[in-house]
């Protein structure tokens, strides 16, 4: 029983963190019309800055969270004004801009890799942060960094569901999400708009990066794997939906988690891919059957 | 009020407008009139700055807005209401007009102009916590019209607020519309597949066609027009006037 406790735990925390960085996905998916390949250097950039901020300010570790939220976040916005704005523009306003837009994203994957890479090498980092003693439940020890993920993720869902629902600003990028020229002629300013919707996806990965960074180690080619995770997610909780990109990543994750623990733990990773292909064959809608806008 | 002179665009290397010239001045109706593809749309998104303009100007107040954000060219206060099917569907009600006020900063005038479009339209009142998905083909039309009131616009441009729907709501949806313009000051710009209705209601008209003003003059003189009556309007204009006053 204490086994299985320690599982779910253990996987609802690494699910929320696949939930984080397939919400920045989704968040883009839905708001720019494009899917974005370089989501995951994003989230290994916003693990790096997260070091970076405690070895140079050494403030505690929440708030290298929010200071690696707020770098990744701008990068994000240079990033999509200087590189995918022509290429969406290009492509006859913000419909789906084809092939142009997904070689683009690969090719920021490798560049930004790159930079990583003169910045920060290519050795592993371990994250500069102890959280002292794990917790013990019954017979097992469990590290509290699970308890922080659930914690801060909860918090960070928590203020983005707020400012989606409750919020002009909020309102506005839920209409631009849903239909651009039509929000232009209530008045919102939709560039910006689009700006700040790519800025706080990659924010969300950031804080997906700093979360994970002290249970693995960080290294520059982390990026890769949790995007074809977060991917999973996605499609698992039915691509372009937000609620849908968090539920997908818990399931993901749980799966994942409860496999590796009861069946053979070597083949983890591929345990969350066996289940994006079922959910492919048997319900390509996503498992929880949201309803979210068909793109051309 | 609204002035456009020689205005050409189109999509992409496409003309569809070849040098529009047209003016509403404050407190009309204006129907701007013309078949499926002659550029009636087009016009609109060029006048609110969703296409850019290739040649000729659009004052608007006296000042040139051609070829400006789209967004800046609402908080002028002109605002278009596109077709029903534009609207959320994934928001309720409330959160659609809300977000026609997006431009305006004053709450308590915008919760009185919310009160006064669910006045115009009551069954939005008695829907405002409903998904706009849940309403049926009149009540979205009613809610793009109201969202458009809610940016309190000076002009107000309405693209076929009659498309797709059964006569008798067309009928309430255009009394209302005069009741607004009426009522609040609003200059309206109709634009309508439906000649008959939009004549009655509109003091003049344009009839566009290959991207040029074919016809225009006053609305009772357009009814009365032989080219228009056989080119649009099919047979006599009494009846459906005697269907309005019913």
């Amino acid at each position: 029983m204490d086994l299985l406790l320690d599982f779910v735990i253990v996987g609802v925390s690494i699910g929320i963190v696949y939930g984080l960085v397939a919400l920045g996905i989704s968040l883009i998916f839905s708001g720019l019309d494009i899917v974005h390949f370089a989501h995951g250097e994003l989230y290994m950039i916003g693990a790096f800055l997260g070091i970076s901020v405690i070895a140079f300010t050494g403030v505690p570790y929440f708030w290298a969270l929010i200071g690696a939220m707020i770098l990744t976040g701008v990068l994000g916005v240079v990033v999509e004004r200087v590189f995918y704005r022509r290429l969406t523009r290009g492509g006859g306003g913000y419909t789906v801009a084809g092939m142009g837009m997904i070689i683009c994203g690969f090719g920021m994957s490798v560049a930004l890799q790159n930079v990583a890479y003169l910045l920060w090498g290519a050795a592993p980092h371990p994250y500069p942060v102890s959280f002292g003693m794990p917790i013990f439940l019954g017979n097992i020890a469990l590290p509290k960094n699970y308890f922080y993920i659930l914690i801060c993720a909860l918090i960070l869902m928590t203020v983005l569901h707020t400012f989606l629902t409750r919020t002009k600003l909020g309102l506005a990028v839920r209409a631009v999400a849903y239909n651009k020229d039509t929000s232009y002629l209530m008045g919102v300013n939709v560039p910006v708009m689009i700006s700040l919707i790519f800025g706080v996806a990659c924010a969300m990965a950031a804080a997906a990066g700093v979360l994970i960074g002290p249970i693995n180690y960080v290294q520059i080619e982390m990026g890769y794997l949790m995007l074809l995770k977060a991917f999973a997610a996605a499609v698992v909780g039915g691509f372009g939906s937000l609620p849908g990109a968090l539920l997908g990543g818990i399931v993901v994750g749980l799966f994942e988690t409860l496999c590796a623990g009861y069946l053979i733990a070597s083949y983890k990773d591929i345990y969350a891919f066996l289940l994006l292909i079922v959910v492919l064959m048997v319900r390509p809608t996503g498992l929880f059957g949201i309803l979210v806008k068909v793109k051309a | 009020m609204l002035s456009i002179r020689g205005v050409a665009t189109g999509y992409g290397k496409v003309q569809i407008l070849r040098g529009i010239d047209m003016s509403v001045s404050e407190g009309q109706i204006v129907a701007l009139l013309g078949g499926n593809g002659t550029g009636k749309s087009t016009l609109l998104k060029a006048i609110s700055g969703l296409l850019p303009v290739w040649d000729g100007t659009i004052e608007f107040e006296g000042e040139p807005i051609q070829n400006r954000q789209p967004n800046e060219i609402v908080k002028r206060g002109l605002t278009q209401v596109t077709q029903g099917k534009d609207m959320y569907p994934a928001m309720t009600v409330e959160e659609n007009l809300k977000i026609g006020a997006y431009t305006r900063s004053d709450r308590a005038g915008v919760a009185a102009d919310m009160d006064k479009v669910f006045d115009y339209f009551p069954v939005l009142g008695e829907r405002r916590r409903q998904l706009a998905a849940t309403l049926s083909g009149g009540e979205v039309q009613m809610l793009v019209i109201g969202r458009g009131l809610m940016a309190r616009p000076k002009l107000i441009m309405l693209d076929e607020p009659s498309s797709a729907l059964a006569p008798r709501i067309v009928l309430d949806i255009f009394s209302i519309v005069n009741r607004i313009s009426r009522n609040e000051g609003i200059t309206i710009l109709l634009v309508e597949q439906n000649v008959r209705m939009a004549l009655l209601l509109a003091e003049y008209g344009y009839v566009i066609r290959d991207g040029v003003v074919h016809i225009e003059g006053e609305s009772n003189d357009l009814i009365t027009d032989d080219n228009v009556r056989l080119a649009y309007l099919g047979g006599t204009v009494t009846d459906a006037g005697a269907e309005l006053a019913h």
